[in-house]
């Protein structure tokens, strides 16, 4: 059962038989596993397999029928999301989500945590540190972008961008939150070869530059290269843990994947 | 850009529907000109109409504080109005079943006390829930407080009314006297029909005055919010408020913010209403104020301050421009025709403008935050183009 959980120190996120059903499917079964500072950890499985509901489970947007979740130390179940994030996680949807009327640029600019601008008070009686802050973030955000090579689309409407810059500009997003860990769900579902290579790059860059990922995906090609350690997840729980190869040379595995999740 | 310095700059900046707002304004304005110096328009009339429309801006501005930045759908507009006209007029009038006779501005803090924690009453069992609870709670909230105040006699004189309510001014120095200091005025602009300027004339006056001030000072507030992270919060929400909450943004407390600042504004608009008006009854609080805040926002484009403005000045147009019809022969009586225009008005919009006649369009970003950079490419016009702006209402 806890096969995934292999001796961690100095785990960033850790994850003990949480257990969630959705009326008589239990969709997390008592999933134990941990995520190490520092990696890019790969979250796969059949579809239906749990993983997003995991996701859901861990950043908050679902309470856990039982188990808990520990993100730097601390316990943060049943926590809002807000509150989860402020403890260093940030989350990614499968689905791409649009933020209608902004320019990509200001879509970046909801990224920011704590902002001295977004409290109310703050806009009438500290109206400069109010605008230090936010040029400091839009240079910022153009700087990722840049790095991202979308600098081009930031005045675009955030609505009219292609499906894979959309995950670009996620992605770009969720790292100005600045998170210790970050879920990514489904990274390049639907992007392009190219594209695709693009993200594996940024990932990489960034997870240099010290933030921890734990990523969905079910280009085995994208993630067997991006990450290690692998969790498998089969029918809520975790089937094994290890490396891109112990991972591919795993029956059971194997088994999973052909014998489809229900 | 200002208009002023460079006429002909700021006017090839603006988009063509903000020429054709400009344009149809400026020809509305003359012909109201025309109507108030051939004596066809009474001059204390117009400045009731002027209060009625800076009524009626202040009403949309708080829907548009509500739904048009966060997306929370009010069905109670009727009601926080009520208690903003209520409230000030129990504090301040003669004829109050309570307290009564307090300085104005007594009935203004109560007000909007009241509207305050009534907000929050409704705003903490809905606002954790899905949108359409609030939607149906508030519609619910809105008979409870009309009822009330049609039934509680003791507390609201019931179906009587509130009646002897003093101006705003009452009790203040200089202003509280001035109408009645001020000369009568005769001014001659077409020969053989004067025009007479006298006390009611300047009551009329200070309670424009009031009612700029109400207005101009929420129009401040509010475009500042909608341009900085605060508003920016508030429209993701609007857009997808999983993703502000996966972005750490406290939802709960974002849209009880922003439903507690445009409930303000809405008693704020009840508050000039009783002064304007000076007798407040349970009619008041029937749900057409509700109706005519809505279509206000919608036409105007939803998250748009300058649209709510301008709807709100079409509502008062409809509304009371249709009173005029009755000299004319028309095979229609004025009430079903100006329910019939707004009709036709909301139509015409959904079907050529579903985005409402002025939605916002620039990017709202903190303005120095923009200045200091090079100006980006055309103001990134069309950016709401695609918006729905909510015309499932
Ligand atoms: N909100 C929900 N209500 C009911 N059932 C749900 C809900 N969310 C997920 N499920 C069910 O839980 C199971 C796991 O779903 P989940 O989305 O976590 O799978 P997944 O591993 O992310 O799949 P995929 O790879 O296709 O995205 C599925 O059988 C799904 O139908
Ligand atoms: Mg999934």
């Amino acid at each position: 059962m806890s096969e995934g959980a292999l001796p961690k120190d100095d785990a960033v996120l850790r994850v003990d038989d949480l257990q969630k059903s959705f009326g008589g499917l239990a969709a997390t079964d008592h999933a134990t596993f941990a995520v190490e500072r520092g990696t890019i950890t790969g979250l796969i499985g059949p579809n239906g397999a749990g993983k997003s509901t995991l996701f859901n489970l861990i950043s908050g947007f679902y309470e856990p029928d039982g188990g808990t979740v520990e993100v730097n130390g601390t316990d943060v179940t049943g926590m809002e999301p807000y509150q989860v994030a402020d403890h260093g996680l940030i989350r990614t949807f499968q689905t791409p989500r649009k933020l209608e009327g902004m320019t990509v640029r200001e879509a970046m600019l909801v990224g920011p945590r704590n902002q001295p601008g977004e409290s109310f008070v703050n806009l009438f009686a500290r109206p400069g540190t109010v605008g230090e802050s936010e040029s400091t973030n839009l240079a910022e955000a153009e700087r990722i972008l840049e790095e991202f090579e979308i600098d081009h689309l930031a005045t675009q409407p955030a609505t009219d961008i292609s499906g894979g810059q959309m995950k670009l500009v996620e992605l770009a997003r969720a790292m100005l939150a600045e998170p210790e860990v970050l879920l990514l769900d489904e990274p390049v579902a639907g992007v392009n070869p190219t594209l695709a290579k693009k993200l594996k790059d940024q990932i990489r860059r960034l997870n240099e530059q010290g933030t921890t990922f734990l990523l969905i995906e079910h280009d085995m090609e994208f993630v067997m290269d991006l990450a290690d350690p692998i969790v498998v997840l089969d029918q809520g729980s975790v089937l094994t843990e290890g490396t891109p190869e112990e991972v591919q040379g795993d029956d059971r595995v194997i088994d999973a994947y052909l014998g489809g999740g229900t | 850009m200002s208009l002023l310095s460079d006429p002909k700059a700021a006017v090839d900046d603006l988009s063509r529907p903000e020429a054709w707002v400009l344009g149809v304004s400026v020809a509305f304005a003359l012909f109201l000109l025309g109507a108030l110096l051939t004596g066809a328009l009474g001059p204390t009339y117009f400045l009731f109409l002027v209060g009625l429309a800076g009524m009626y801006a202040l009403l949309s501005f708080g829907l548009n504080a509500q739904w048009g930045f966060t997306g929370l759908i009010n069905f109670s507009v009727a009601a926080f109005f009520g208690i903003g006209a209520y409230g000030s007029a129990l504090m301040t009038a003669d004829s109050s079943p309570i307290a009564g006779g307090f300085n104005p501005l007594v009935g203004l803090a109560v007000a909007l006390v009241v509207a305050f924690v009534l907000a929050l009453l409704i705003g903490i069992p809905t606002l954790r829930l899905r949108a359409d609870y609030l939607a149906i709670a508030s519609l619910g909230l809105a008979e409870v407080v009309r009822l009330i105040v049609l039934n509680e006699r003791w507390l609201t004189n019931g179906s009587a009314g509130v009646r002897g309510i003093p101006s705003f001014f009452e009790g203040w120095p200089v202003f509280s006297t001035l109408p009645e200091t001020m000369p009568g005025l005769r001014l001659v602009v077409i020969p053989g029909s004067p025009i007479l300027l006298g006390t009611s004339f300047w009551r009329a006056s200070l309670n424009v005055l009031l009612v700029l001030a109400f207005a101009g000072a929420t129009f401040f507030v509010l475009r500042r919010a909608h341009r900085s992270p605060w508003g920016r919060v508030l429209r993701t929400i609007r857009s997808d408020e999983d993703l502000a909450r996966a972005l750490g943004k406290n939802t709960y407390s974002y849209k009880m913010q922003s439903f507690v600042l445009g409930s303000l504004i809405m008693a704020l608009a009840g508050v000039f209403y009783t002064h304007l008006n000076l007798y407040v009854g349970p009619g008041d609080l029937d749900p057409i104020t509700t109706f005519y805040a809505w279509v206000a926002v919608i036409l105007g484009g939803s998250g748009s301050n300058r649209g709510a403005l301008f709807g709100g000045i079409v509502i008062v147009t409809i509304r009371e421009g249709t009173r005029f019809l009755n000299d004319v022969a028309l095979p229609i009586d004025p009430a079903p025709l100006r329910l019939l225009l707004i009709g036709v008005v909301i139509v015409a919009v959904m079907r050529y403008r579903p985005q409402g006649i002025l939605p916002p369009q620039r990017e709202l970003i903190w303005p120095s935050a923009v200045d200091d950079r090079d100006p980006p490419d055309p103001p990134s016009s069309g950016v709401r183009e695609q918006k729905g702006g909510g015309g499932d209402e």
